[in-house]
Parts: C-alpha cells; structure tokens; sequence
C-alpha cells in the first residue's frame, strides 16, 4: 500500500520530519503529566487525563528505535484515533499541514532485514524536504501492543 | 379492578331474561321461531363486554343448540332445556362474576349439552367441555389469517425512511416486546389477569402504530395478524397454556423483524425472519390438534406477578442516547475534580474566608449533581429479571421439566453497565439449576416433593452492594460426584478429604463438570469458573450453599456500579496506586521480629496467628524510589478469594471515591491493573487488580503459597 495524496501533518523525530494523514489527528495538545503503566512495552509511555479521558501515550521515538529523550518545551503530544480508541503519539516537535501531491510520493525503499518498515507507506520528496509518511493505525497496532505485554496469564479460580 | 365494572348491564340481563322465556315455550317442531331465537343469542354475544370470554363461548354453545337446521330427534328437547338452563347459569355468572361457584355450573351444564348433542351417557365426568370442542361444534372456520398473512407486503424500507427515527423505534418495539413478554409469563400462571393481558395486546398494537407512521408496511402487516390473531384467540380462550407459548414464539418472531430493521440502518440486507407465518398457522389451528388446550403443560407456569401492574404506574421517562448521558458523567466526574482543585487552593481557602464559603457551597451543590448524575445511569434488574424467567420457561420445557420461577426484588437498582455484565453470570446459574439442580417430576415425586420445582430470583441492595441470590430446590451438589471428579482431574489428593466448604468450592474450578450427560444447555466444561471470574471482575463475589436434596443457592454480590471505586490511594515510590477497598484488609508497620525468610528469598511477615507471603509491590511493578524497608514503610494487607498476601507500600495517601475509567488501547491489558482514575491534582492513578496482583506475586515468588 502506499500513501495516497493530501493533507499531511507534519513532525520531527530529532532531524527526521514525518507525516500522518491529517484526518486521523483528533488534536494536538502540550505534554500533560504522564502515569507510567507498569509492566507494558518501553515504547508505551503512560497513560494522561485528557479532559476526563484515559489515554495512552506511546513514544515515537522509542517505537522507532530511536535515541529516547525527555519531552522538552517544543514536545506535543498528537492524539489521533485509532482502533476505536484514542491514542497520544508523543513527538518532539509539529511541523506543519503540508498538501502532498501524488507526484511527490515515492514507495519506501526496502530497508533490509530487522528494520521494521510496514508502518512506513511513502516518501515525499518536495524542494529540499523528505518526509516520510505514516500509516498511523499501523503504528498504532492494537493486537501488537496487546501481545507485547508480559503474559497476563487468566487469573486461576482461587 | 372493580366490580361495578365488570358487572353487566341491566338491559343485557332483561335481554336474557326474555330469551330464556322464549326458549322456556317453543316447541320442538317451530324451526322459524328457533332460528330467530339462534339468532337473538348470537345477537347477545356481541354485547356481552369483550372480557368476558368464557360467557361468549357458552352462548355460542347455546346457540348451537338451537341451530335449526340440525334435528336431534328425540333428543331435542332434552337439547332446549340443556340449553335454557345453560343460559341462566351465564346470566347468573354475568350478574355477578364473583359469587361463588357460578363458573362451575356453566361447565356442569355446557357437559350436559354436549353430551346431548353427541348422544353420549350423561355428564360424563371425563367429558370436560373444551373450548377447542365447542369452536369446533358451533363455527365454521373464518377466512384463513394464514391465507391472508401469506400475501403480506414485503418487508422493505420506503425510500425515505429517517434513519434515526427508525432507530428509535427500534428500541421503543423492543421495550415493548419485553413487557409484553413479562406479561404473558405472568399470563401463564394468571391466565386471567386482564391487565397483563392488555399489555400483550398493546405490544403488538403500539408497534403496529408507530410502524405505520414510519410506512413499514411489511411490519404493521404482520403485528396486525399477529394482534387479531391473539384478539380472537383470547376472546374464545383466554391466554392459557398453550397460546400464551404461542404468543411468545410470535413475539420472538416479531423481535427478529425488528433486529434485522434495526441491523438494516447499518446497511445490512433487510431479511426476513423465519417462522412468523409457522407461528401463525400454528395459533389459527391450535383447535385443530386433539388435547392442546386442556393439557397441562409442562415447564414453569410462572413468572412476577406484579411487574405488569407496575407497568401502568410507571413514572414518565424520556429517551437518552447512553453516550450523551455517558458524556454528561464523565463531564460531572470532572467538574467534581476541578471543584476539588479550587478548593485546595490557599487563595480560596484560609487567606479569603468569604470566598472559602462560596467554594464550600458550590461543593455542596457539585456533590449533589455528581449523586444524580451516578443515578441516571442505574436501571432496575427487571428486564435481566424476564430474560432469566424466560429462558428457565424454555429451558425446563425443553428438559421435560416444571418450573416455578418466582422473582423477588426486580426493581433493584443497578449501573446499566454492571446490567449486562451480570446477565451473563446469571444465566449461566439459571442453566445449572435447571439442567442439574432440578430433578425430573417423577425423581421429585419419589422424594416426597411437588413435581414442580421452585426456582427463586432474590435481589436486593445492601451496604452498597447489589446482591442476588438464584435458589432452587433440587437435588442440590453431590458432594461424592465433585469429590470423584476433583481426584479425577488431580484437584484433590486421592486420600485428602476436603472440608464441606472447600468441597462446593471446588465447582468454582475449571472444568469441573458434575452433569452426566453433555447437553446442549450446559454441561460443556465450562461453568461456575467463568461465573466466578466474571463477579470477580466486577469486584464482586459467588458463595454458594447447597443441602443435599433440598437445593442450592447461589449469592452474587457486586457494587452498585463500577463507575465508582472506593479506594485506599498509596504511595509506592514515585508512583500512586488505588487499591480497591474490598480488598484491604489491614494495614501494619511490622517489628523486625515479624519478619523472616522461606528458603533464602520467600520473604513473609507474621500478623498475630497468620503468615502471610510480603509481596514488594514496587519490585512486582517496577517502581523507582520506594522504600525498601518494611519496618520504615507499612504493609497492607489485601485479600481476594481465600488468598491473602501483605504489600509493601510507602505510605497510605488517603481514602477516596474514585471515578473507574478503562485503560485503553496502546496500554492493551495490562496484568495487575484494573483501570484508572483521575485523582484530586487532575492526574491519573492506576488502580490495583488485587487478584492478578496475587498471581503475580505468586508467580514471582514460586515457592511461596499464599495463606489464608
């Protein structure tokens, strides 16, 4: 599958700006303080109240195997919709609504073994900018995370 | 209701009374004047009030009598007395329905009638006068309901249906089939009572409404067949026995219209239910078959005697969209938290007294909004009620059985969420009862009980909780089976003999099934364990009390609602957690001396006479910062079930209710937690799964056990 053309949020990971389809972004708010959920995958940071709501905050930089840092002043959090439920992606900064032409859009290079790509749907090439495009409900794998905890296990009749 | 009511009017009364001196004087050979006079009783049917059905059959009985072009011969005037004599009784029933036996001397002479009118030996007492027999004696079959509902319109939605209304009227017909439901089990039992009779009638007549409005024709077509076809039944028979099982199956079939209507606004092809048209044709011949009406029938005759009655004094209610009135709580639940923060803040409290006060009755008031907006949400068991008398009906009927379920406590209030949740559960009980715990009426009779045995459905609120209680009188656990199973499935050590509690506790483990034979109804290895889990994931519990050959109760008690947690809010490092207040037990900061060690790392505390396993909860949770020294820190005790273990936590912040929110996708399930909170500061806690909490812990720590 790759990316179709249209409006695109853009952010940064350290120097890699990304892009997710602007109709998945429910809103874009500051960094609240983060619960941390024990026992869940590095990549989920916690869970935050938003407006009375529970959500979880998964860091992209951790999801992606890049350098952890702590939130700084630019840092948001994306919350978007996936899987029935919402979702906080924690990033270090916005960048903007960028249109994307179909032209611009490239099919992702393969990247070798052990590199996890599926997430990874295009690359848009424009002036001197590379974007790479999102599939966010792939990100956002509900059954991967679900698996990704240590085994629960069913409680056993006392 | 009444009787000035039911009691019939004087100008009816003289109008018998003139028929009857008619018949008192005709001759044997004046056919002319005793086909006016067949023709006066009929005349005399269509005004006696619609109620009073039985009085309509005799008179048609009557009338048949003295149909003029069928000559008994002989037996005519024995035939005009039988007939006249049976036309005073009615008279005598009409003007006043309640005096004693009037009812039985109608049938004692619609017997002699009939006996006449088939040259049979008088009164035969096994002649019983059936009102198949007289239908079936005095009427030519009407134009066939069947035919007609054959070339019904099909069921198709006009092109300009409002999507939202339809869904409306979804709902509405299903509340609608589910009182008419309760009705007629309570039918079953009263085949008499007029009130719960309207109700079925109404069910079918509302639906038929609204659906014309909404230009449904397939649906009012076939809510109008169903309605007459129940109209004429009932006029001749009442709703006993067999056409109130009868009405059911055509309300089930009038429910799966509407769930493929409703299943049809999400685009769903419009399909059309099976076996309506089978319901029908089955109620037009009911007469048809030899012995339906008159044969008891088996299964339970019972159902709530005073749901329907409520019915009517119902207060008025409107309909709300559950994510609306779900948003409204949460918005309240939030409001209170806000409320919380501006109160904690010094510039509103000690440093402006005046506006401290202002603050304090604002909280006042947001407490009060936070009470009702908790109690919007709580609905009464009743439709979980039904559903459950329902299926014991249909249940005992399919295994041979009879059944008097009685409900208790109906209204019993409950969070709409934990409704559903303990359907399930329930039903699952309601099976068990009837498949293994209520003997066949032979096997009772043999033990000296009445071949219908009682099912009892108790529900009622207590110290915040929710408790109901399903009792039968069956032949109870045996305590031999579970124990032979138990060894068989390794549960119990051959030789070990369990104590009585732990014996009925062990039919809460996992596949242990006592059923001999494997029905499609239960018995399929999975049982009371998921009822367990089930309550225990709602933070209640199952205990269960059995006497062998009297019966079994099983209690279930759960909170009034899971939206609300009461909590012990504690520090554990950095971290809070809420432990859920069923599940503390105490809380103590040991002496070193109470502390010791199994096998070099099984760490466990003494608490006066028990031993407890001491679970380090930031260990088990990955917490950094906690304190590592249980003398400096406090235990807690918490327990679920029969297992108990002590936590090592920082300090206890307080007690608080808590508003219970789901930890959502990205965190998935996670072991040891059960939800989260929004705490006092506007952040989130994360409140502990006491049970998992054990597992872990026992998983962590293998070779302690934990102890009770």
């Amino acid at each position: 599958m790759t990316a179709a053309p249209g409006k695109y949020l853009t952010f940064f990971l350290g120097a890699e700006e990304y892009g997710m389809e602007i109709l998945a972004v429910h809103e874009i708010i500051g960094v609240l303080p983060i619960t941390r959920v024990p026992r869940t995958p590095p990549f989920v940071r916690g869970v935050i109240n938003l407006r009375g709501r529970v959500i979880s905050i998964l860091d992209l930089r951790r999801k992606f195997d890049l350098p952890a840092v702590e939130p700084g002043p630019t840092s948001c959090i994306i919350v978007v919709a996936a899987h029935a439920a919402h979702v906080g992606l924690l990033v270090d900064r916005v960048s903007e609504v960028a249109d994307i032409a179909a032209g611009d859009i490239e099919q992702p290079p393969p990247l070798g073994a052990g590199v996890q790509t599926d997430y990874l749907v295009g690359i848009a090439k424009s002036a001197a900018r590379v974007r790479l495009l999102l599939d966010i409900a792939r990100v956002i794998d509900a059954g991967d995370l679900a698996a990704a905890g240590p085994d629960g296990g069913a409680p056993t009749a006392a | 209701m009444p009787s000035a009511s039911r009691r019939t009017s004087r100008a009816i009364l003289s109008r018998f009374d003139e028929l009857s001196a008619a018949i008192g004087r005709l001759s044997v050979s004046d056919l002319e004047t005793r086909g006016a006079l067949r023709t006066g009783v009929l005349g005399l049917i269509d005004r006696v009030p619609a109620k009073e059905a039985r009085a309509c059959v005799s008179l048609r009985l009557v009338a048949e009598a003295l149909r003029p072009d069928r000559d008994r011969g002989q037996r005519q005037p024995a035939l005009h007395q039988a007939a006249l004599s049976l036309l005073e009784a009615v008279r005598a029933y009409l003007a006043s329905p309640k005096a004693g036996d009037r009812l039985s001397a109608i049938e004692g002479r619609e017997r002699s009638t009939i006996a006449i009118m088939r040259n049979l030996p008088e009164a035969s007492p096994a002649l019983k006068p059936r009102t198949s027999d007289l239908i079936g004696l005095t009427e030519r079959r009407p134009r066939s309901v069947v035919a007609r509902a054959e070339s019904l319109p099909a069921l198709a939605l006009p092109n300009d249906t409002d999507r939202s209304l339809l869904g409306d009227f979804c709902d509405e017909a299903f509340e609608y089939i589910e009182s008419a439901e309760a009705a007629l089990l309570v039918l079953e039992r009263e085949p008499d009572n007029g009130e719960a009779a309207q109700t079925v009638m109404r069910a079918f007549h509302s639906i038929k409404g609204t659906a014309g409005f909404l230009k449904l024709d397939g649906l009012v077509a076939r809510a109008h067949h169903g309605e007459s076809l129940l109209g004429e039944r009932r006029s001749r028979d009442g709703f006993a026995g067999r056409i109130a099982a009868l009405s059911l199956r055509a309300l089930d079939a009038l429910r799966d219209t509407v769930k493929n209507l409703d299943a049809s606004r999400d685009g769903e092809p419009l399909a059309y239910p099976s076996g309506f048209l089978g319901v029908l044709r089955e109620l037009e011949d009911i007469d048809a078959e030899p012995g339906t009406s008159a044969a008891g029938p088996t299964g339970p005759r019972g159902a709530t005697s005073a749901s329907t009655a409520r019915d009517s004094g119902a207060t008025h209610s409107a309909r709300v969209r559950l994510d609306r009135l779900d948003a409204l709580v949460d918005a309240v639940g939030e409001l209170v938290v806000a409320h919380w923060m501006i109160a904690q803040d010094p510039a509103a409290g000690r440093d402006h007294p005046e506006l401290a006060r202002k603050v304090a009755h604002a909280g006042k008031l947001v407490r009060d909004l936070h009470d009702m907006g908790m109690g919007l949400r709580m609905v009464p068991l009743r439709g979980t009620c039904n559903k459950l008398v329902r299926l014991a009906r249909d249940l005992a009927h399919r295994a041979g059985k009879q059944v008097d379920c009685r409900v208790d406590g109906e209204m019993t209030e409950l969070d709409r969420n934990m409704v559903e949740l303990v359907a399930d559960p329930l039903m699952h009980m309601v099976r068990n009862a009837i498949d293994h715990g209520i003997e066949p009426p032979d096997e009772r009779q043999a033990h000296g009980k009445p071949a219908a045995g009682s099912l009892t459905l108790r529900a009622t609120q207590m110290n915040g909780q929710v408790v109901v209680a399903l009792s039968d009188d069956g032949r109870g656990l045996q305590r031999d089976r579970i124990l032979e199973r138990a060894r068989a499935r390794g549960l119990v050590h051959p030789g070990e003999v369990p104590s009585d509690a732990d014996m009925l506790d062990l039919i809460f483990a996992p596949g242990l099934s006592t059923a001999e034979q494997v029905t499609d109804v239960s018995g399929r290895g999975v049982g009371m364990d998921v009822v367990r889990r089930n309550i225990q994931a709602l933070h209640g519990r199952v205990d269960i009390q059995s006497t062998p050959g009297q019966g079994t109760t099983i209690t279930l008690r759960v909170p009034l609602t899971l939206a609300i947690t009461d909590g012990m809010l504690v520090r554990v490092g950095d971290e809070r957690y809420i432990v859920p207040t069923t599940n503390v037990v105490v809380s103590f900061r040991p002496d070193r001396g109470a502390l010791f060690t199994v096998g070099g790392r099984g760490e466990m505390v003494r608490l006066r006479h028990d031993v407890l396993p001491l679970v380090r909860l930031h260990r088990l949770l990955d917490v950094d910062g906690a304190s590592e020294d249980p003398t400096a820190a406090l235990l807690m005790v918490v327990g679920a079930g029969d297992r108990r273990c002590a936590l090592l936590v920082d300090a206890i912040l307080g007690q608080q209710q808590v508003v219970a929110k789901p930890v959502t996708a990205g965190a998935g399930h996670v072991p040891g937690i059960s939800g989260a909170a929004i705490l006092g500061d506007g952040r989130v806690g994360l409140i502990l799964d006491v049970p998992q909490v054990l597992d872990l812990a026992r998983r962590a720590q293998p070779n302690t056990q934990a102890v009770a």
